[in-house]
């Protein structure tokens, strides 16, 4: 422990020189950001995790692309959100299901169906589902339980990804909480803290899909990775993938609560 | 022979209360006999004809893998082939395509099992439509849909409402749709909380799913054995499909008929033994009673054979007096078990393993719902009197008058 300890101060300290260097195109540990081995340091990250897309307030164009065994297909989409409560996300093309939006307030998440004209709650043993078709699902989107809520966790180095080292922070859930998952591993790259990847697990402790972050970018005050990829593992769906492609995001707008009404996601 | 019977006759009155009595125990068995079958077999046959005429049918084809992991790509193929071959075959045939969606309404939302039926065809396998709560059955011509009462309940909605329905494609795209309800189903089991019947065309319209089906349901035809249907059935079915018995589609309920029927059998068992019992305790108090008359009979040179006639004759015209009231007894009964039944609807509704039955427990009687008691009463009564009778036929004449 002692060894890997110092391992780690060894790293932030190389870190840290390297900000002296010129850019290198990869950003700086984050100046409030704990060591490693301090207590706060998991759940830094994955607050920083969760907000990667976020900001204080966002908005952006997003790319969903879609394979599966039978078909594979492309949507594009227009995102706001404003803090972890609150977001809307509307459908732009396909012409079929252009204006299909999903609206997130608080704790609860509706669907506005175009085609129909009607807005639907999506609750209870729906929250599992697919979200518009893809492999996240609609808990993935409400993020209802905050990873550092349910889990204990603790900080070992991870696999490199991509050629670059990371930190490995596992969950495991504590007993009486009711998640769907039996372990989850959120790694982050060493060098910044920003996401790489994550792992999911069943409550076999099989892994049964992973999420990757690439495309890393600077927007305003933010690093950004600009592609993320969910990945179901193992099973029928092997192979399969659901893609988001951010084309363009702009953070730190001038977004109320009051714009993520029932009537905006109904009129948009 | 004659003389012997009419001798019998008038021994059986000789003791009017004793011989009273012992018809009556008799006749009272043989109804309690009669009326249990009954309403055994009409529970066996309730519980199966809820399974086979709501449910399942007698068999089901499936294409291969969709019963272990069920998928809307999973279909069988070209069933037309199938479906003409046996309905030439006397087989009554429906196709039904199946898929899953989210089933929502003003302010709730619940996972759904849609089924899209041919409306016709589906009205030859089972009798679901007629179990209506409320509304009407689909019709081919109508865009409206017919739900599980627990689905409608935890949605609120009502016949005449709108439930909005929510889904993937066959295509990947979003399928939505907004359908009037146009019915409401009473108790049918597993599907009352998530059921949505539709059209076969409104489904397809849906969930862009052009052709196949992903299940059959069958039923055979009068007089062939289900396994004998089953197997020809299945050699109808085109590769890649096949035909299972409602025995091997669920097997839980079948052995847990197979369980009741034992439990029935076992039942009877001791209905019937108890009824040997009275009967034997009847016969042994009729010969010991007698003992001395017969004792004297023996004197006056009765051979043993014909003493024995003697008391099997009488048993004979006790038990074939009992055999008539019994049977007089049992008919009103059975009649009224058939035609009203026992309303047991104030214990609620009532399901079993996910399978809904009929509430009203009605007999189910045949001709062999009074043969089979008669008989097992007259070996019964057979065996119970042997050793009286032959104890009365070998009594040593002396024994007999000085006891």
């Amino acid at each position: 422990m002692i060894t890997r300890r110092a391992l780690t101060r060894g790293l932030l300290a190389s870190a840290s020189l390297l900000a002296l260097w010129p850019r290198t195109g990869h950003a700086d540990l984050p100046a409030d950001a704990p060591a490693p081995d301090d207590p706060g340091f998991a759940e830094y990250v994955l607050d920083r995790v969760d907000d990667v897309h976020r900001g204080r307030s966002s908005h952006a164009i997003v790319t969903m692309h879609v394979k599966t065994k039978r078909w594979e297909r492309e949507m594009s989409m227009e995102a706001w959100s404003l803090g972890k409560e609150y977001s809307l996300i509307r459908i732009l093309a396909p012409k079929k299901e252009r204006g299909t939006a999903t609206l997130k307030a608080d704790k609860d998440l509706y669907t506005y169906l175009s085609k129909t004209g009607r807005t639907i709650k999506i609750s209870g043993a729906s929250m599992g589902g697919s979200w518009m078709g893809s492999h996240f699902t609609n808990d993935d989107l409400m993020k209802s339980s905050r990873l550092a809520d349910d889990f204990n966790y603790s900080v070992r180095p991870g696999p490199k990804i991509d050629g670059v080292p990371t930190w490995a922070l596992v969950l495991v859930p504590k007993p009486k909480a009711v998640v769907v998952w039996g372990r989850v591993d959120v790694m982050v790259r060493q060098s910044d803290l920003l996401p790489a990847g994550q792992l999911f697990y069943d409550e076999d402790l099989k892994p049964v899909r992973k999420m990757e972050f690439f495309g890393f970018r600077r927007v305003g005050a933010y690093d950004v990775p600009m592609r993320m990829r969910m990945s179901p593992l193992g099973g029928e769906k092997e192979g399969e993938f659901t893609e988001m492609i951010y084309g363009d995001i702009e953070f730190d707008l001038d977004l109320e609560p009051s714009f993520f009404s029932l009537s905006r996601l109904e009129t948009l | 022979m004659l003389d012997d019977l009419r001798f019998a006759w008038r021994n059986v009155w000789r003791n009017t209360r004793r011989s009273v009595v012992t018809i009556s125990a008799t006749a009272l068995a043989l109804f309690v006999m009669i009326a249990y079958t009954g309403m055994v077999n009409g529970y066996l046959a309730g519980m199966k004809a809820n399974i086979i005429d709501l449910d399942v049918g007698e068999a089901q084809a499936f294409a291969e893998g969709y019963r272990e992991k069920p998928s809307l790509y999973t279909v069988i193929e070209e069933p037309e082939a199938m479906v003409i071959a046996l309905e030439r075959e006397g087989f009554k045939v429906a196709p039904r395509l199946l898929g899953t969606g989210l089933g929502a309404a003003t302010d709730n939302s619940a996972g759904i099992q849609m089924i899209g039926i041919d409306v016709d065809r589906d009205r030859e396998v089972t009798k679901i439509a007629g179990e209506l709560k409320s509304g009407a059955w689909l019709s081919a011509d109508d865009d409206g849909v017919v739900l599980g009462w627990r689905l409608a309940d935890n949605l609120g909605l009502e016949v005449g409402g709108e439930l909005v329905v929510l889904s993937q494609g066959a295509d990947g795209s979003m399928a939505n749709e907004v359908y009037p309800v146009r019915g409401i189903l009473k108790g049918i089991g597993g599907l009352d909380r998530v059921g949505v019947f539709m059209t076969q065309d409104a489904f397809r319209e849906l969930m862009v799913l052009d052709r196949g089906v992903h299940q059959i349901i069958l039923r055979t035809p009068p007089g062939v054995s289900l396994d004998a249907a089953t197997a020809q059935a299945d050699g109808f079915a085109p590769d890649g499909t096949r035909v299972s018995s409602w025995r091997e589609l669920r097997p839980s309920i079948a052995s847990m008929l197979d369980a009741s029927e034992a439990a029935m059998q076992v039942m009877g068992v001791i209905v019937y033994l108890a009824v040997g019992i009275v009967i034997l305790n009847a016969m042994l108090m009729a010969v010991f009673e007698r003992v001395r008359e017969l004792g004297v009979l023996k004197a006056i040179g009765y051979p043993p054979g014909r003493v024995l006639l003697l008391v099997l004759l009488e048993t004979a015209i006790q038990t074939g007096v009992a055999i008539v009231l019994g049977v007089l007894l049992a008919i009103p009964v059975n009649y009224a078990m058939t035609h009203q039944g026992l309303d047991l609807s104030a214990l609620g509704n009532i399901s079993v393993m996910g399978v809904a039955f009929d509430p009203v427990w009605r007999s189910r009687v045949d001709l062999s719902t009074y043969t089979g008691p008669i008989i097992t009463l007259v070996v019964i009564v057979g065996l119970a009197v042997i050793y009286p009778a032959l104890k009365a036929a070998f009594v040593r004449p002396l024994d007999a008058l000085r006891s």
